[in-house]
């Protein structure tokens, strides 16, 4: 049987019954009063947004971080984040977008931009006297680890240059790489296909856009409309042919499948078509798995992993697949994380005015990290601007889990990011 | 496959996959948000009223349950001997000492009596160490200390109810900015401020100048949070008069306490907590629960296990769900229930009757072993037990009986799938 709990955003607010657990598990309220928490910022001052209200009530609603830790601990059922995201991006109305925040918004954009000439382009981002200069005029912390752009292309190229060599089968996956792997990290592509193909699958990387998740962020909801659109547009003929389409990035694809067709009531079939065929890479290997199909000729690993589970891969709400699959490489001793978030939320920790909260946020998972003792020299997370985060917070590298079993595959190596075969 | 797929995180949710996982079980948890351990006092309550007698506590719990086996043989400790109870808290007793945060009774046997928020006694079987000297069979008079400006604990409230009682007992305020810098903080985030050593030190000796010697010392429950134990040796030690903690109104710091040790705990144990599955579709077949599925981000997780555990909680929890004409169902395996099923007969016409409302008495019924049964008696599904708040014939709350009958029905739900394995 069934029971009727799809709440939808507006009404989920009436289910809150004010029990604060939200509010005790906000990363955000637990290190600053400029948040006063989830229950305030939500269902409470949403009561004065509705119902033809001019103006916002509570501009605090901007610290909100976006994590979604307290949709995950609420009793209820109440769609917390959702409903500050839509508060977000009425002020971002009221108010106008300043500059700096439309930039973060266009990581496609600037990935693009940078990738014409990546070693202009990173020293142009990297040394100190920019950094410094970006915050003073943008407001773009200096703390946070920017990405650098790959000096011989980005994965698209590496995927054409590659053909030749890429498994052709009966079995076939699609890959959404978004936009972290595309222009910054070709090597978290690389490590997909690769356990892709050992897997029998051939990989189809189609032309796609940004999943829109920083304009969400930022309040630029028409702008995001229309990316979500234009993937849709891409991606629908594969979503027909009964193709599925996994992803490495558990934001992006949370937002195909859930944050833009919500927030942006974009509820066409084509848009729930998408959703359905959208899946995170280890749900989907866990399916493989679980049907026998997955082989299992992983090599000793012999490592302390610490692993988190980023907020945007636990508001999936598919329990932690990554942690289930790293599971079965012998020799691994994966450590779990139970901080709420490293902090950096996506763009939140690059805005300067932001950034010693993300900072002062990620302090759990830091000292986590350390209190696994002197032989740990890695540590594991799904997301990108999360790794780097974490990168900055312990002073180790940080890895996707898709390496971690491209490494015990053999296909690749850990410490350099770059596949063995080929 | 798992052995057991636990549905609900609550007290008996968590004391069944503990029970299970020690004899070797594989076991996941999950649970659709954090809810009832956050709310709770965190204290163990056994049985503290009964039906025919709400004006008179129950002082020798043990005694009341001995009687209540003839008078309502359909309550959860009914279908339970003297020894599988006290062995159950025995079992959550060794628990508690071995995570670090132990609990204690009266010693003897009987109730304790505890003040409550509102300086009323309320009487409970176990309670947290940081509570125990805040028993009122006690005789130091006490000095309850608030912070002014912390929400929702007022020292004098609670001294001047419980002078009116027979106490000895009054209040005094320490300035807010003693233990934090905020300006807005729950009792959550003030617990974390008093994990800071320094912070500890100003509070202890602020006390120290308060107390009269011989007195003991009242706080609200917020005495540190990840390093309560040693919180609560450094601030009795700094006083130099006994400490306790009253329990706030929620978020509960103890209940916190309680639930993040136990997590860890089964952590250790190889057993997963999943917090946000909620259950929404089961499939049986055969006489037998064959998978459930949770909701996600896009389609339904299937998840399958050998025995499935409901410990989805009461009205109050999500074990049940209502319509506008007064259907009441289960909300997984839509079990037969027993409250009344017209909203008419929902509630008793008098507010604090003490026979309660009925539809807070019912639930699902269960034989001997914890598995649901029919109206004749049958089980209903060879894979399927049943444990805490869900179980028919009792009113928990009018009984303040909540944690102990989770504790023990989640224990014995825990050893009788063991067996069943």
């Amino acid at each position: 049987m069934h029971t009727n709990s799809w709440l939808s955003v507006g009404p989920s607010l009436d289910e809150c019954i004010k029990c604060n657990i939200c509010t005790s598990y906000c990363p955000v309220a637990a290190v600053t009063d400029l948040f006063p928490g989830p229950k305030y910022a939500g269902p409470q001052a949403q009561r004065f947004r509705e119902n033809g209200q001019p103006m916002s009530p509570d501009h605090s609603v901007d610290y909100c971080s976006g994590c979604r830790v307290c949709n995950e601990v609420c009793p209820s059922g109440v769609k917390i984040a959702e409903l500050n995201a839509r508060a977000r991006a009425q002020i971002a109305k009221e108010n106008g977008i300043p500059l700096r925040n439309k930039l973060l918004g266009r990581n496609e954009l600037l990935g693009k931009m940078g990738g014409v000439a990546p070693g202009l382009a990173n020293f142009g981002m990297q040394n100190s006297l920019s950094r410094f200069a970006a915050e003073k005029v943008f407001g773009i912390a200096r703390g946070a680890k920017l990405p650098a752009w790959p000096k011989d292309g980005n994965f698209g190229k590496w995927f054409e240059r590659s053909q030749a060599q890429r498994l052709k089968s009966e079995k076939k996956v699609v890959y959404y790489h978004g936009c972290g792997t595309m222009y910054y990290e070709p090597y978290i592509g690389q490590a997909t296909v690769a356990v892709l193909e050992h897997n029998g699958f051939e990989v189809i990387v189609p032309p796609q856009n940004c999943c829109g998740l920083p304009l969400l962020s930022n309040g630029e909801f028409d702008e995001a409309a229309k990316y979500h659109q234009n993937n849709i547009n891409k991606l629908s003929s594969y979503v027909q042919d009964g193709y599925q389409i996994v992803g490495t990035t558990p934001s992006c694809t949370l937002t195909l499948k859930e944050e833009a067709p919500e927030l942006l009531d974009m509820h066409s079939k084509e848009a729930h078509d998408l959703k359905m065929a959208v899946w995170d890479i280890f749900e989907w290997i866990r399916e493989l798995h679980a049907a026998g199909d997955l082989k299992t000729d992983f090599r000793r690993i012999e490592m302390v992993l610490p692993y988190h589970a980023p907020c945007q891969y636990r508001a999936h709400r598919i329990g932690k697949p990554s942690l289930d699959m790293m599971a079965l490489i012998p020799g691994l001793d994966l450590r779990e994380s139970h901080a709420r978030c490293c902090g950096s939320a996506g763009t939140y920790g690059y805005k300067q005015e932001k950034h010693q909260i993300a900072m002062d946020v990620g302090a759990d998972l830091f000292s986590f990290v350390k209190a696994q003792g002197p032989d740990v020299h890695m540590t594991a997370c799904d997301t990108e601007t999360c790794r780097w985060q974490i990168e900055v917070g312990t002073q180790m590298p940080s890895r996707h889990p898709i390496e971690i079993v491209a490494a015990a595959y053999g296909l690749y190596d850990l410490e350099t990011r770059q596949l063995l075969i080929e | 496959m798992l052995d057991l797929l636990v549905i609900g995180a609550g007290l008996s949710g968590l004391m069944a996959a503990y029970t299970a996982a020690k004899s070797g079980l594989s076991v996941r948890v999950i649970n659709k948000g954090l809810g009832s351990m956050h709310w709770s006092a965190a204290t163990v309550d056994l049985l503290g009223y009964t039906y025919s007698n709400q004006k008179q506590s129950v002082k020798r719990p043990f005694t009341t349950i001995t009687a209540l086996r003839d008078s309502n043989p359909d309550h959860p400790y009914a279908l339970l001997t003297e020894d599988g109870i006290r062995f159950a808290l025995g079992e959550f007793v060794a628990l508690t000492k071995e995570i670090g945060l132990p609990y204690g009774g009266s010693g003897s046997g009987d109730n304790l009596f505890l003040p409550s928020p509102a300086g009323a006694p309320r009487p409970t079987y176990l309670a947290p160490q940081a509570q125990l000297a805040g028993d009122l069979g006690r005789s130091e008079p006490m000095l309850i200390v608030g912070f002014k400006g912390m929400r929702d604990f007022f020292p004098h409230l609670i001294a001047d109810n419980l002078i009116r009682l027979g106490y000895t007992a009054r209040a005094a305020f320490l300035p807010l900015d003693l233990i934090t810098a905020r300006r807005d903080a729950n009792t959550i985030h003030l617990a974390k401020e008093l994990d800071d050593g320094a912070r500890r030190v100003k509070l202890g000796k602020a006390l120290k100048n308060f107390a009269q010697k011989g007195e003991r010392i009242g706080l609200p429950a917020i005495l540190g949070l990840n390093q309560h134990a040693q919180a609560l040796v450094e601030l009795n030690k700094l006083c130099e008069v006994p400490l306790f903690e009253i329990p706030t109104l929620p978020p509960s710091v103890p209940g916190v306490r309680l639930y993040t040790a136990v997590r860890n705990k089964l952590q250790q144990m190889n057993v997963r907590v999943e917090p946000a599955m909620e259950v929404i579709a089961s499939s049986t077949v055969d006489g037998q629960v064959e998978w459930v599925e949770s909701e996600t981000s896009a389609r339904p997780y299937r998840q399958r296990a050998q025995s499935y555990l409901l410990a989805t909680g009461g009205i109050l929890g999500s074990g049940f769900d209502s319509d506008h004409s007064g259907h009441i169902w289960e909300t997984i395996f839509d079990l037969p229930i027993t409250p009344p099923q017209d909203r008419s007969q929902w509630f008793h016409s008098s507010f604090f009757s003490s026979e309660g409302h009925p539809v807070f008495h019912g639930g699902v019924t269960v034989n001997r072993n914890f598995q649901p049964i029919d109206a004749s008696g049958q089980v209903i599904y060879t894979n399927l037990w049943a444990a805490g708040n869900i179980l028919a014939g009792s009113d928990p709350i009018l009984e303040r009986s909540l944690e102990g009958a989770a504790i023990v029905t989640g224990i014995a739900a825990g050893r009788s799938i063991v067996k069943g394995q």
